[in-house]
């Protein structure tokens, strides 16, 4: 029992970070209608830069509890890049997809080699936090709490992006971009603001994805295109655009992975695809997509 | 070369030098100009630190050489270039071969690259000492008859020796194993190679779980799961990039590695970020050809240790031993061809022929060369231990383990997995 406990948390904390990701992915292409490879990029970002930000807070004296809010506090500050990014963007939103999936992709480049220069190429990570907050024991079960610190953290971030699109007025006219973005305009919205805000939120979900992790992992140049065919995959099986979808398709991949590991680790990764297959061929909209008009 | 009376006179003034100094090459005529070396490593991405390691050797080596007056009297010179995919690779050895003219070519660590290369080498016929790489497919030797190329120890030699050293110690210790090793052909033949001694040895066991991550895989927490779901009393990995602390760190937060043999032999790799906050002791962990804090060391090891923990505010690994050995058994071999020949600079044909059975004092210990054109080399493996004034695990000096590579890798044309049934191992 002690054991499917720590199987199925390490899936969910996998999925927890995924989600994050893929949120930021789904938000972007819900309203932008931007498929947007450089979300992989805004996770190797917070990722190194939560590193140096951590350690630099830490020489300076802030004490050790501190991991967490200092964390989420580089993940913001390294959402600045959203904006400048979104900007690029804007000289391809009327164009074919293709030319957006090839500046997006240009971008992961780019972004690699500008961490190149700025951390260097070796592999980066925290001296040992992990464990800051302590663990909990039960018998076999064992999980440190920062890794439930960030799974509450993503399920934290969900209930929050619902609430703004659901309830807000914001959020309301951001739907209505989403659906109409040539009725939004007509009718006085600010489509241009809307989507340097909603850029820079799927941004800004990225960035912390990417700085929550570094405390159990290492920040590496490979990291980005890692998390994005992850990403891809989640956004397959939960449904292009759908915030529910980035959840569902998240929990699944997570917990998938980490079944298959116990199971059968051969098919860590094809078990993933397997579901992608399959939800391409029975709902190929995915589990929360809209099917295409 | 345009012969003019200073040239002339200067080499006359040289070789009388030299007749009257033994030992010290004169300067012929061609000997003027540099003897320039082209290295092939890597400086970014996964085998970025390994690169650098093994440069950072090389220039240490380059400098001391230098100032003994070179090799066989001509000054060294360095053309470097980056070692990266295979087809890029070939295009810049080729570089240093046609418009470069080096000498010799040295270096490449990923054995994806040297088998791609090695044909080229042979094709160039530009002598060239690789570094770490093998033209090895998987434990099959791809290219048995190179003449140009010499290549590096088999893969699995530290695998071997680490499963001979877990036998002898924790035989009876330990029955159900488990493995977590890099998803390419070095892992699993680690695994297969552990999996088989202990059969050979009729070591009762049974694999619980069997972890494959690609490599650079930095997020573990499921695996870590996965390992403890299968309660093993043995853990066999040759994770050896930046993966390895992260699992270990993984590992030691879900408690893990706490009362259960650790077998890790390529740990040496990563061993400065092995931190001793999250790496515990008593597990046997290898360091392949060069142990940084070796007691046994030569005076010209720990001397080299100091320079690089002086200039690089880090301590060597493995890497800068294979550069070494490389750069030095090129020099030796030069330097007995030239001998050889009057002191006249040798051929190419005369260099390698010299290479062949030349055995040279290497940073991490004795090295020589096969007939085969496949290197020997000495190998350390240990248990780790807290007791140092590091923030990282070293070795228990009391348990170090020294091994010739002569009885941990297969003879020239033999079956790895055949020569693993049958080989007389002293453990």
């Amino acid at each position: 029992m002690s054991a499917f406990g720590n199987i199925l948390l390490g899936g969910i904390f996998h999925a927890a970070v995924l989600f994050l990701v893929a949120a930021g992915l789904q938000l972007v292409f819900g309203v932008q209608k931007i498929v947007n490879l450089a979300c992989g990029s805004f996770y190797a970002l917070g990722a190194y830069f939560g590193i140096t930000f951590v350690t630099l807070a830490l020489k300076a004296g802030m004490p050790q509890w501190t991991l967490l809010p200092l964390l989420l506090v580089a993940g913001a500050v390294m959402a600045v890049v959203g904006p400048p990014i979104e900007r690029i963007l804007r000289t391809v939103y009327d164009r074919d997809e293709s030319f957006q999936l090839l500046l997006t992709f240009a971008m992961v480049l780019m972004f690699q080699d500008i961490i190149r220069f700025l951390w260097g190429a070796n592999p980066t990570s925290l001296d040992n936090v992990q464990l800051v907050y302590g663990k909990i024991v039960a018998g076999d079960f064992i999980v440190p709490v920062y890794n439930l610190l960030v799974i509450a953290a993503a399920i934290g971030a969900a209930a929050l992006i619902g609430l703004f699109l659901q309830r807000t007025n914001y959020g309301r006219l951001l739907r209505a971009t989403a659906e109409n973005r040539t009725m939004a305009e007509a009718l006085g919205v600010n489509v241009r603001g809307i989507y340097a805000a909603v850029f820079t939120l799927g941004t800004l979900l990225g960035t912390v994805g990417g700085a929550l992790v570094v405390p159990t992992a290492a920040a590496s140049l490979d990291m980005a295109v890692e998390v994005v065919i992850e990403a891809f995959a989640v956004v397959v099986i939960g449904g292009l655009g759908s915030m529910a979808g980035a959840l569902a398709g998240s929990l699944l991949v997570g917990l998938i992975r980490a079944g298959s590991l116990v199971f059968y680790p051969e098919f860590e990764i094809l078990a993933i695809y397997l579901i992608v297959i399959g939800v391409l061929l029975l709902k190929p909209s995915g589990l929360f997509g809209k099917p295409a008009a | 070369m345009k012969l003019s009376r200073r040239t002339v006179l200067k080499s006359i003034a040289a070789t009388g030098a030299a007749a009257t100094s033994p030992g010290v090459f004169a300067p012929a005529i061609a000997q003027a100009k540099p003897c320039r070396l082209g290295i092939l490593a890597p400086r970014t991405g996964i085998a970025a630190s390994p690169g650098i390691s093994g440069l950072r050797a090389t220039e240490w080596a380059v400098e001391r050489f230098n100032a003994g007056g070179g090799i066989a009297g001509r000054k060294i010179e360095l053309v470097i270039e980056e070692e990266t995919s295979p087809k890029d690779t070939i295009e810049r050895f080729q570089k240093l071969v046609q418009q470069d003219k080096v000498d010799c070519v040295l270096g490449i660590i990923s054995t994806g690259v040297a088998l791609a290369l090695g044909p080229v080498v042979e094709e160039s016929r530009a002598l060239t000492i690789f570094w770490d790489g093998t033209t090895q497919d998987g434990v099959e030797e791809k290219l048995p008859n190179a003449r140009y190329l010499f290549k590096s120890t088999d893969n699995e030699c530290e695998a071997v020796m680490s499963s001979l050293l877990a036998i002898k110690h924790w035989k009876g210790q330990f029955k159900r194993i488990a493995g977590i090793n890099p998803d390419y052909s070095y892992g699993r033949n680690n695994m297969a190679a552990f999996i088989a001694l202990l059969k050979r040895f009729n070591i009762e066991h049974e694999v619980v779980t069997e972890q494959w991550p690609k490599v650079g895989t930095m997020e573990l927490t499921s695996n870590v799961a996965a390992l403890k779901a299968a309660k093993p009393d043995l853990i066999f990995s040759s994770l050896l990039f930046a993966d390895l602390p992260v699992f270990m760190k993984q590992a030691a937060a879900a408690e893990l590695t706490k009362g259960i043999k650790l077998v890790f032999p390529a740990a040496g790799f990563q061993h400065t970020l092995m931190k001793k906050d999250f790496t515990p002791e008593g597990m046997l962990f290898g360091h392949n050809t060069l142990y940084f804090d070796n007691p046994n060391a030569t005076p010209m090891a720990k001397e080299f240790v100091a320079w690089y923990a002086d200039k690089q505010k880090d301590y060597p690994n493995w890497e800068a031993d294979r550069a070494y050995f490389a750069l030095a058994s090129y020099k030796a071999a030069v330097e007995a061809a030239a001998k050889a020949k009057g002191s006249a600079w040798p051929s190419n044909d005369d260099v390698i022929d010299a290479m062949v059975g030349l055995s040279v004092e290497s940073l991490g210990g004795k090295g020589s060369w096969r007939k085969d054109h496949i290197a020997d080399q000495t190998f350390v493996q240990g248990f780790s231990t807290h007791n140092n004034k590091y923030d990282f695990v070293t070795l228990d000096p009391a348990r170090i383990e020294t091994m010739y590579s002569a009885d941990l890798q297969k003879p020239a044309g033999a079956n790895f997995w055949e020569w693993l049934k049958t080989a007389q191992f002293k453990i």
